[in-house]
């Protein structure tokens, strides 16, 4: 007789299961994503999520099996399903501690675009007093020092932040000389229109590692429409520009974002096109966000969450083949997205965080001294409602701003696991708490999620990515390489 | 359940209280403030709201604007609830966050 | 292959205990060297004060001397100049246990084991073999501090708890610039005092290799015949990570863990993704595998794209993972990246086959029990 023994042997004795925390929601069809408390999913046909449920699935199910493994159920032969499980939830949540990472300075408003969707209400150039000032920087500077992130960023924002060039080497020199202190994982961006980059800046930039991003909206017609300026020559200034840029700074100091505008959302293989002409290795596929002009001028009732939601499962369907053709080439959003569902790791991206982002992973700085918990809650400001400032940097202290009732009553009210629906849905570990989007259209941090252009957008952003790895290895194999960026 | 005035500019709505809370459908009638004002009364186990609407509403609109207040009772009944079941694990979560900012005290979550 | 422990008639020897002895090449040594070294006797050597005395056939020394004599056959040719052997004056048994010229030697430590795996390649005794403890900790004395890299295998190693940690300590202090990889079930260090005395000794470079053989611990359990042995090691990896160890995850592939290789994986990356290194190793046919063949046997031919997928899903959750113990031509060329030479030194040949192969260098070729018993049937010489 062998001294071996069968695979039976070493089964639970009895064949009953416990449920382990789990939530679920409907895919497709006959198909539901299940999602454990560490945010993993698994998708499984109706008839075996009852069964599950019921305590009638069999240990015979090939469901079993993978339920058991990826920490659905759990049964009498194995018991380290909650160790791993909670070491996995405490990953996921390790990062808020590091507390505001991103620190956005406004250093002036002052801009020679003209766009209809700019959040940022642009004042003409020549008025001085839209300038962020020297004192009004260090105390901001003073504010950024007092985050308990071990690394931290600063991008500097406009209006068109190299009209105000002065201003950003003194902010870059003070911050790294009283880093010198703290020994932070320093880095800066600065997001600019590119069209008064020149040498002497770009020599700046390399000296300080200063990271460039910019707008391009797509192809000529497109960005040039979308961008109008004096001379009418956004696109060529700003394609110009990413060439010096590169030229100094090197190619992955330099990234672009698109705007998604009306005019965009039925050009999205030509808007990739232009990127990879470019030769950039990657786009971020945005949604557009209800502030600023966008709202005054009407382009945010211009296209609604239907017709993004086609502009964008075109875009990354359009990416996927050209990666199959052999292009590596990303799309960030997703890969945002992504990175969440197939790791444990938090993208700390400022829109898609619960508890909110807003304070806890950015804050702002205001050209006037004006501390905002977010860029969003800036641009909301903006239009009159000043419902999440913070506070002013000469006039309160680090203390005062990080507890006032304007960010802590949104982070508390909004938190999602406590939202009807959001508690839940099976895709929360995904999604976020959006207090500032909420307030902005429907006047309540939290919204009702049946109801909001967020829930529907993300809900369906997220079956779209399940559905594309679930039916494609090729895709499945893409977007972890993605998740992992 | 509702009943049209003939003036056309009151409704009645009834909630069982077994259901929803009071304060949910206070809260909800405050959200309301500028398309109707409610009065709200206890009758045995069921809170009764009187609604008058602030300026004069067709039938359809007026039916909309309560089906809407229905939706946000409910809407707040549940926040409510999920509020107080989640609180502690809100609080653990909001405090880890806050935990490294030396703005949070390091009280226990239990009081006695 | 090398043959590495064997019988040696004796010429002359006295009755004593088994001894650890070094290997020479050069008779000129001074005395009380000559007391430890066993000399490889040529012609014109003098093997006056050597403990021992190594001979060919027919080539004993023509004086007596006090030295023990043995005769080595051609077998023991690759004996070398600072190997250590183990010789048994009484029974003529000899065991090389370190050679200077291999660059990775393993030393056992015990013969007892808490598992009894389907494929186990050193099968437990249930012996009382603590003099293997005793032996060990000698031979550490004699290994020279330029080796580059030590292994501590079993049966199961931390079965021997302290004195586990002090042979840990004392090849620190000894050999302070020696790699060592100690291959372990991992179980003992769900005991968080005794992962902290491993941690305690802060050894410099130190790798323990823990097999963990699939994500479904029913499965992992059948395959090493322990009921609680999935849980119990994946707390002493999670012990041993909490006091900073460095951990290697090892994965046997066959005919019971390649059904759920990608799972495996994925659960790697989504539960132990901290860990140091991921081995996904060939099976040798040697031990209990020979017995269990028809459970076992799975040609790598024929998962080469399941191993394919499991190796880009570990490189693209950034997790350094090797391939250890398989032929190229069995494989995708997209896991060439994590492909290592391995097969000890003294294990591995090649087919007739893979006489014109291009690639032979770069292969690791086969274990000899795998060239004897049993091997893929794809295998074809790279043009």
């Amino acid at each position: 007789m062998s001294p071996f023994q069968g695979i039976e042997q070493y089964e639970a004795r009895t064949e009953d299961y416990q449920l382990l925390p789990f939530r679920f929601i409907l895919l497709d069809h006959d198909r539901y994503v299940l999602t454990n408390l560490a945010g993993e999913y698994l998708i499984a046909a109706r008839k075996t999520v009852l069964d599950l449920l019921q305590h009638r699935l069999s240990r015979t199910d090939p469901a079993y099996c993978d339920l058991r493994a990826r920490h659905f159920l759990m049964d009498r032969s194995s018991s380290i399903a909650p160790t791993l499980l909670s070491l996995k939830v405490r990953t996921r949540y390790h990062r808020l501690a590091e507390f505001t990472g991103l620190h956005l300075f406004v250093v002036t408003l002052r801009c020679e675009h003209a766009c209809p969707y700019c959040q940022v209400s642009r004042q003409s150039e020549d008025t001085l007093r839209y300038d962020m000032s020297t004192e009004t920087a260090s105390a901001a500077l003073d504010l950024v020092f007092r985050s308990p992130s071990t690394s931290i960023k600063i991008e500097i924002q406009g209006g068109e932040p190299l009209l105000n060039f002065g201003l950003i080497q003194l902010i870059v020199r003070e911050a790294e000389a009283r880093n010198e202190r703290f020994g932070k994982k320093l880095a800066f961006v600065i997001a600019t229109n590119l069209a008064l980059i020149n040498e002497e800046i770009l020599t700046f930039c390399r000296d300080h590692s200063i990271v460039i991003s910019t707008s391009l909206d797509g192809p000529k017609d497109l960005h040039n429409a979308s961008r109008p300026r004096p001379g009418g020559d956004s696109y060529e200034r700003t394609i110009a520009g990413i060439r010096l840029a590169r030229q100094f700074l090197g190619s992955d100091q330099v990234s672009a974002l698109m705007t998604t505008t009306e005019a965009s959302l039925s050009r999205v293989r030509g808007i990739i096109d232009e990127y990879v002409a470019q030769g950039f290795s990657g786009i971020f596929l945005r949604p557009l966000s209800p502030y600023g002009f966008a709202i005054k001028t009407r382009s945010y009732r211009a296209y609604d969450t239907e017709r993004w939601l086609d502009f964008y499962k075109q875009g990354v369907d359009y990416i996927v083949e050209l990666n199959r053709q052999g292009l590596d080439f990303a799309e960030y959003y997703a890969s945002t997205i992504l990175k969440k569902m197939l790791t444990s790791e938090d993208p700390g991206y400022v829109d898609l965080m619960s508890p909110a982002g807003i304070g806890i992973g950015a804050v702002v700085y205001n050209y006037d001294g004006s501390v905002y918990a977010s860029d969003e809650s800036r641009m909301l400001a903006e239009m009159g409602k000043e419902q999440f400032k913070l506070g002013h940097v000469l006039m309160h202290r680090y203390e005062e701003i990080f507890s006032s009732p304007n960010l802590l009553d949104p982070l508390e009210e909004s938190f999602a696991y406590s939202a009807p629906m959001c508690h839940d849905c099976a895709f929360e570990p995904y999604c976020g708490a959006d207090p500032v989007f909420h307030y902005a259209l429907y006047g309540d941090y939290l919204g009702r999620k049946p109801e909001s252009a967020f829930c529907q957008r993300n809900m369906e952003t997220f079956r779209y990515l399940i559905q594309k790895m679930e039916s494609d290895l090729f895709v499945k194999q893409l977007f972890t390489k993605w998740a992992n960026r | 359940m509702k009943e049209m005035d003939e003036s056309a500019k009151r409704l009645a709505v009834t909630f069982d209280s077994n259901v929803y809370s009071l304060m949910a459908i206070k809260k909800a009638a405050y959200k309301a403030l500028r398309a109707f004002s409610a009065d709200i009364t206890m009758q045995g186990e069921l809170i009764h709201c009187q609604l008058t609407f602030s300026s004069p509403v067709s039938e359809e609109e007026a039916g909309r604007l309560v089906e809407d207040f229905k939706k946000e009772v409910l809407d707040q009944d549940l926040r409510e609830r999920l509020q107080s079941e989640t609180e502690a694990v809100r609080n653990v979560i909001l405090a880890h966050a806050f935990s490294k900012t030396k703005l949070v005290n390091d009280e226990p979550l239990s009081r006695d | 292959m090398l043959k590495l422990h064997g019988q040696l008639p004796i010429v002359n020897a006295s009755r004593g205990a088994p001894y650890l002895v070094t290997v020479t090449t050069h008779d000129q040594l001074p005395p009380d060297q000559k007391r430890t070294r066993a000399l490889l006797m040529k012609p014109r050597f003098d093997p006056t004060g050597f403990k021992t005395i190594l001979v060919k056939k027919n080539e004993s020394p023509r004086e007596r001397t006090e030295g023990d004599v043995f005769e080595l056959s051609a077998d023991y040719e690759y004996l070398d100049e600072g190997d250590i052997l183990r010789l048994d004056p009484v029974a003529g048994s000899m065991r090389c246990l370190y050679r200077r010229n291999s660059i990775h030697n393993t030393i056992l430590l015990t013969e007892q084991c808490n598992h009894y795996c389907l494929m186990c390649s050193q099968p437990p005794k249930d012996v009382d073999d603590s003099w293997l403890m005793d032996e060990a900790m000698e031979l550490i004395g004699l290994i020279p501090p330029e080796t580059e890299a030590l292994g501590f295998s079993g049966g199961e190693p931390t079965l021997r708890g302290d004195r586990f940690i002090q042979l840990l300590q004392l090849t620190k202090d000894r050999l302070p610039r020696t790699a060592i990889d100690v291959l372990s079930n991992g179980r003992a260090f769900k005991d968080l005092t005794f992962a902290a005395k491993c941690a305690g000794v802060k050894h410099p470079d130190l790798l323990i290799g823990i097999p963990i053989y699939s994500d479904d611990p029913v499965r992992h359990d059948y395959v090493v015949q322990s009921r609680g042995a999935f849980d119990e090691t994946i707390e002493g990896i999670l012990n041993l990570k909490a006091v900073n160890q460095r951990v290697e995850i090892r994965v046997v592939i066959h005919r019971q863990t390649v059904d759920r290789l990608v799972q495996t994986c994925e659960f790697l990356a989504r539960n132990l993704l901290f860990v140091d290194h991921v081995a996904l190793m060939g099976l040798e046919i040697t031990g209990f595998t020979r017995p269990n063949l028809d459970l076992l046997w799975v040609d790598p031919y024929d998962y080469r794209d399941v191993l394919s997928e499991s190796v880009k899903l570990l490189n693209a959750y950034g997790m350094t993972a090797s391939i250890y113990n398989h032929q190229l031509c069995t494989l995708n060329s997209d896991v060439r990246g994590n492909y290592r030479k391995s097969i000890s030194d003294w294990k591995n040949e090649y087919l007739d086959v893979c006489a014109p192969c291009t690639k032979r260098d770069e292969c690791g070729g086969f274990f000899s029990s795998s060239k004897l018993y049993k091997h893929s049937a794809h295998i074809k010489a790279f043009p």
